[in-house]
């Protein structure tokens, strides 16, 4: 405890931090392989297999360490697991790192899925393959609706919070406003509504 | 074919969707989807649902190849590639920056205010997402499979492949 930290919760979040302020020593080819394979499993859901390979198949990062860079990458732009990818390959070996994860989660990917879909959209005419996407379409609209659920679930206790995420469902699905202009419009709002937070776990 | 014309506004609009896509891409398809089939008309509503099927039924990276297959409908592979470029490149540019930054301040109280804020816009976003989706779908047969992937995802720890597996199942029997 002679740690400047005043909060419970802080000094172990910096404990943990000075125990993985090491990481393995990686290569870039590894890097690239991971990623290449997290892509490659994605089905989906990539965030599933980015978690199953970097922390439990080949012990990286500690589970705290990928939810910390997962709920940062959560909230900037852009596809969420590419920004994983960056960011992990960043922590372990600098720029160069960042570019060897991206490039075995996009090159490889990118070139057969593009290939595969290509070929999938050019025969999209035909019943039996229009009924197979419609299916796999309404299927994938769940997962995303449950996604989004699931994450909405520790914000239970937070009547503010749920009313903001009433309130960009409705701007966005119901009154169909542009993305930009309920981005701009709730986000500014709801974090001057959100409290900061107080002592964890009371 | 489509207008010529057509790609650079397209692509512009995609780098601007990829920059405001807090919360990953699925937030911007119903933003995308009136630009794209609405206000422009450059693909159907059964085209732009059609893209977004064969990116769940292939792997990679979804959501890069959703927007390289409106580019590739609107402008060939040129526009694939310019589209998969704006979708990641800038976004992966600012994580990068922003990355080291975010993680010498993680303990600070401005950051947990701002995280605690962002986090149910974002959510809200992603929920009106797959409300787009389910809605481009035709009929209560769809519907059915779209309320059932939600209760099985939420109920059981089940595989997501196996839904979408029995989604296109049943949507090529017929059923659909």
């Amino acid at each position: 405890m002679t740690t400047g930290a005043g909060q419970g919760g802080v000094w172990k979040l910096s404990a943990l931090h000075d125990i993985e302020a090491s990481p393995p020593r990686l290569t870039l080819g590894a890097l690239f392989g991971a990623f290449l394979k997290v892509s490659m499993y994605g089905f989906g859901g990539p965030i599933v297999w980015a978690r199953r390979i970097i922390v439990e198949e080949r012990g990286w990062l500690g589970e705290a360490e990928f939810a910390d860079i997962l709920s940062f990458c959560q909230f900037l732009p852009g596809p969420n697991v590419v920004g994983v990818t960056v960011c992990i390959g960043a922590r372990f070996r600098g720029p160069a790192g960042a570019l060897a994860a991206l490039a075995g989660f996009i090159l490889v990917p990118w070139t057969v899925g593009f290939a595969l879909g290509a070929m999938l959209l050019s025969y999209a005419q035909t019943a039996v393959l229009q009924g197979f996407l419609r299916g796999i379409a309404a299927a994938a609209a769940g997962l995303i609706i449950a996604t989004g659920i699931r994450l909405l679930m520790p914000h239970r206790p937070r009547p503010v919070a749920l009313a903001i995420a009433a309130l960009a469902f409705a701007g966005l699905a119901v009154l169909r406003l542009p993305l930009l202009i309920v981005v701009l419009g709730l986000v500014p709002l709801s974090i001057a509504l959100a409290r900061p937070q107080q002592a964890p776990a009371r | 074919m489509n207008p010529s014309g057509a790609s650079a506004p397209l692509v512009g609009h995609i780098a601007l969707l990829a920059m405001i896509s807090f919360g990953g891409v699925p937030g911007v398809l119903p933003d995308l989807r009136d630009f794209v089939v609405g206000a422009n008309g450059w693909l159907t509503d059964r085209e732009f649902a059609n893209c977004f099927a064969v990116v769940q039924a292939i792997p990679g990276p979804n959501m890069i190849l959703m927007m390289s297959f409106i580019g590739w409908k609107v402008g060939g592979l040129p526009i694939a590639i310019a589209s998969a470029l704006v979708t990641f490149v800038p976004p992966c540019a600012l994580a990068y920056t922003a990355f080291g930054f975010w993680d010498r301040f993680r303990d600070a109280a401005w950051q947990r205010r701002i995280r605690r804020g962002l986090a149910p816009v974002t959510i809200g976003l992603i929920i009106a997402g797959g409300y787009v989706m389910a809605r481009t779908g035709s009929g209560w047969a769809s519907l059915v499979v779209t309320v059932a992937a939600v209760g099985l995802m939420l109920a059981t720890r089940i595989n997501p492949l196996w839904l979408v597996a029995s989604g296109g199942a049943l949507g090529a029997l017929g059923l659909l």
